[in-house]
């Protein structure tokens, strides 16, 4: 059993065989670490990654569809919390986490009109209207016909 | 350390990261985390970003705000996102958002990696220009001025032709232009350019390109073709097998298989020969064959046989090759293998007024020139097009009965220098070229 402390010093014991799908972890157990401190990863973030993994770990054919179905609800979640995970993802090297997350991340860009991407991510528009207006003039076809859809997260 | 003046030390520099991230752990207000984030780039980036990131996200999480993953995630991580748009609008949308966005947008190049991943035709194009500008190529760029005007209008122009690409899939149009050369050719008047012609008979006479007899049912025959426009969004090749109707038996006189290649011609110097070389000599050494489809095996039918390319494939140079693979049918007065076409057909979207192609020496890569202001009259035009059906040759249709001055024009538009052979000297009905020959 493998001990990791989140950033917030909470603890958790999990079985190497779970772990090892993290390349981080996976290589300070085998320079025989058994307790692992995460600073970068807090608590509510590394209680989500040890879900994944527990999921993914028994990768056997009859599970591969209810795998499917669990990446697809994980996925679920909002946009802040899917960066924690990317960061988190990242920093432990779980590239098939991170490969669920990238297309899901920019699933929540598709589709969106340039403004509703600013309302999602926050970001003030820092060109001056002339600017903005050559911008747009300049592939017009792309800024045409689309409305802000979804919700925003 | 030793510092002799006691001086502070920017131990986000200097320590481990872990140990800093320890130190910066203890920052509890997210005032605090927001300001030193705003200390250095160094702060920001190296580490301290990890923090600020995590807090951040907290921090927003509880206020409902959500991060700007440009800003704040690393950069390849960044890109690992942004790389999964795969519609040019979203890419040109997210080039729209803020400074930022776009210079992320611009100088990481994803317009031009979406359109090249997609259609690997297109990595040869070496630079873009458009008509009335004079860019020089990024690597020798004087100031990072123009190689930023360069990288700017590299991703315009990817993302519009990436656009008109996909816009070109519901577009049924006839991209031929002219025909070029056969590998063998029987008698002068089963001339290539009789392909041209959806019908079987013009002015009473058989209307087909023939190959020379072979013993050898394999030996294969070439067809080449210029394309209307230099770049061209290819769907599918169709082709028509000529029954010899006058023939005992009436054979049909198909190949076994076909193959579809495209390309450019290797130099710019046989422009003007192409035009005027006897269609009847093979020109295959002429080209550069840049996408070769797979093998379609060929009924032996006198319908328009429809090859549809499993993805639509640009054509950059403009030039199709038709290989015809294996013969099937013997003639019956010297037992030699031939092979007869009546009709062939290309489908897709000529891009030509928007783009055009030069090819350069000796490297055979391509510079690729974009006509700013059509390009917004053309994609209108294709969603205007969307509906349309399947079209035979412009001035053609299956009632129309065509004569001598119809046919001359047509010919002269698709190969300029042909002149109308004398044929059709007959008194029979035009009904009966009605009849015979139609779709």
């Amino acid at each position: 059993m493998i001990t990791l402390q989140s950033s917030d010093k909470d603890v958790f014991e999990i079985e190497q065989s779970i772990l090892i799908q993290s390349g981080t972890i996976k290589n300070m157990v085998e320079d025989d670490f058994t307790f692992i401190p995460l600073p970068s990863v807090d608590t509510e973030t590394l209680i989500k990654i040890i879900e994944y993994m527990k999921k993914h770990a028994d990768k056997t054919d009859s599970k591969e569809k209810n795998i499917k179905e669990f990446d697809k609800d994980f996925m679920k979640k909002t946009l802040n919390e899917l960066f924690a995970l990317v960061f988190a993802a990242n920093y432990l090297h779980i590239s098939s986490l991170l490969e669920l997350l990238y297309p899901s991340i920019a699933d929540r860009i598709k589709d969106k009109i340039t403004e509703a991407i600013r309302q999602i991510f926050s970001i003030r528009c820092d060109f001056t209207p002339e600017e903005e207006r050559r911008i747009i003039m300049d592939n017009k076809w792309a800024h045409e016909g689309t409305e802000i859809e979804g919700t925003l997260d | 350390m030793c510092f002799g003046v006691e001086t502070r030390v920017d131990f986000v520099l200097w320590l481990d990261s872990d140990v800093s991230l320890n130190i910066l752990m203890c920052l509890n207000d997210p005032a605090d985390v927001a300001c030193d984030g705003a200390v250095s780039h160094l702060w920001l980036r190296f580490g301290f970003g990890t923090l600020i990131l995590s807090r951040g996200l907290r921090v927003g999480c509880a206020m409902e705000t959500h991060i700007d993953f440009v800003q704040w995630l690393k950069t390849d991580v960044s890109l690992d996102i942004m790389s999964r748009l795969n519609d040019p609008a979203d890419v040109v949308r997210a080039g729209a958002v803020s400074r930022l966005w776009r210079q992320f947008v611009v100088t990481n190049r994803l317009s031009k990696q979406l359109c090249v991943g997609r259609f690997q035709q297109l990595s040869r194009i070496l630079r873009i220009t458009e008509p009335d500008l004079n860019a020089p190529e990024p690597k020798d760029v004087g100031s990072s001025n123009s190689n930023w005007e360069y990288l700017k209008r590299e991703h315009e122009v990817y993302a519009s032709l990436l656009q008109a690409i996909e816009s070109s899939k519901s577009c049924q149009n006839d991209c031929i232009g002219y025909a070029v050369s056969a590998s063998s050719t029987d008698y002068p008047d089963e001339s290539i350019v009789n392909t041209l012609i959806p019908m079987d008979k013009y002015l009473n006479s058989p209307s087909y390109w023939s190959s020379k007899g072979h013993s050898d049912r394999n030996a294969p025959e070439t067809l080449i073709y210029k394309l209307k426009a230099d770049l061209c969004v290819i769907t599918e090749v169709c082709m028509k097998p000529f029954e010899a109707y006058f023939q005992p038996g009436k054979p049909i006189y198909s190949a076994k298989s076909v193959r579809f290649r495209l390309g450019h011609r290797k130099s710019l110097r046989e422009e003007s020969d192409l035009l005027k070389m006897p269609q009847q000599q093979p020109a295959d050494d002429k080209f550069m064959w840049t996408y070769t489809s797979e093998e379609f095996p060929m009924t032996q039918e006198k319908c328009l046989q429809r090859f549809k390319l499993p993805e639509p494939v640009v054509c950059v140079g403009g030039y199709l090759q038709i290989l015809l693979l294996g013969r099937v049918q013997r003639q019956e007065m010297d037992d030699l293998f031939y092979i007869c076409i009546s009709h062939v057909r290309v489908v897709g979207l000529p891009l030509g007024s928007t783009f055009d192609v030069k090819v350069l020496e000796p490297s055979q890569e391509f510079v690729l020139n974009y006509n700013r202001d059509v390009f917004g009259c053309t994609l209108q035009s294709f969603s205007n097009r969307g509906h349309q059906d399947s079209n035979v040759a412009p001035t053609l249709s299956e009632e129309l009965v065509v004569d001598a001055g119809i046919m001359e024009f047509f010919l002269q538009n698709h190969h300029p220098g042909f002149e109308l052979m004398g044929w059709g000297d007959d008194d029979d009905d035009d009904e009966e070229m009605e009849e015979v020959g139609i779709l």
